[in-house]
């Protein structure tokens, strides 16, 4: 059958960092998240036929990684969240202020939400891709990830002590824009 | 700068109405650190294990299967 194209291995070279990024979101460990990548990366190569081109490889990768990381879980018995007590021990985060709120504890709080909440708002929120590409990659209808974004975002806020999420003033927006040079 | 900013804030509320956007709301403090975790995980430097699988996996390729 057809050889892996070039394009392809430079397609799937280029979407390493996604992937990777993506793969410390699911699993919050590098090390279990680099071994993921790897199954992926050889599972992709393996069925590159089924790529139909002209579609979205990204997305194709991060739903054969997602599917790869659900059924390690499983075979793992799901022991892997909460099992040293992380859960509890992460549940006090100091209240943020306004504006000041510190990586570190939305790390903390993001690895908190269970697994489908955690997906959903970072395929939503970060890794950008729309609701439908993200129920696609889920393998679950659009609503369903519309309501885990939902409540993601609810329990982040409760987390970390949120208020006035919905606030819209131009001084938020413009931070925005330029924050990411100012850090 | 500032005539940018304005048109992404009325592209933003545009989204925002519609509900097809980004649903954290685009400027809200969760969006934010969401996104700098997220880029920052990004950004991290690729391991070279990486490349020299593809060129494995690219050397091994002739493992054809039939059907």
């Amino acid at each position: 059958m057809a050889a892996v194209s070039q394009s392809f291995k430079t397609e799937l070279l280029g979407a390493i960092p996604s992937l990777r990024a993506f793969a410390v979101s699911l699993t919050q460990n590098a090390d279990r998240a680099d071994d993921l990548v790897q199954e992926t990366l050889v599972k992709a190569w393996d069925k590159h036929e089924s790529f139909q081109p002209g579609t979205n490889l990204k997305a194709w990768l991060f739903t054969i990684l997602r599917n790869e990381f659900y059924s390690q879980m499983r075979k793992r018995g799901r022991e892997v969240q909460d099992s040293d007590g992380i859960m509890t021990a992460r549940l006090a985060v100091h209240p943020a202020q306004h504006g000041q709120l510190d990586l570190k504890d939305f790390r903390g709080a993001l690895e908190q939400l269970p697994e489908d909440q955690r997906e959903a708002i970072i395929l939503i929120g970060a890794s950008g891709f729309s609701y439908e590409e993200a129920a696609e990659i889920c393998g679950c209808a659009v609503g369903t990830i519309k309501s885990r974004v939902s409540r993601a975002r609810t329990r982040l806020q409760e987390i970390l002590k949120i208020s006035g999420e919905d606030e819209f003033g131009p001084d938020a927006i413009s931070a925005q824009v330029t924050g990411s040079n100012a850090a | 700068m500032k005539e940018m900013s304005k048109k992404q804030m009325a592209d933003a509320a545009n989204r925002h109405r519609n509900g097809d956007g980004n649903p954290l709301g685009a400027n809200s403090e969760i969006a934010r650190k969401l996104k700098q975790y997220y880029d920052e995980l990004v950004s991290d430097r690729v391991p070279d294990r990486f490349a020299q699988l593809l060129s494995q996996l690219e050397k091994t390729e002739p493992a054809q299967k039939k059907d």
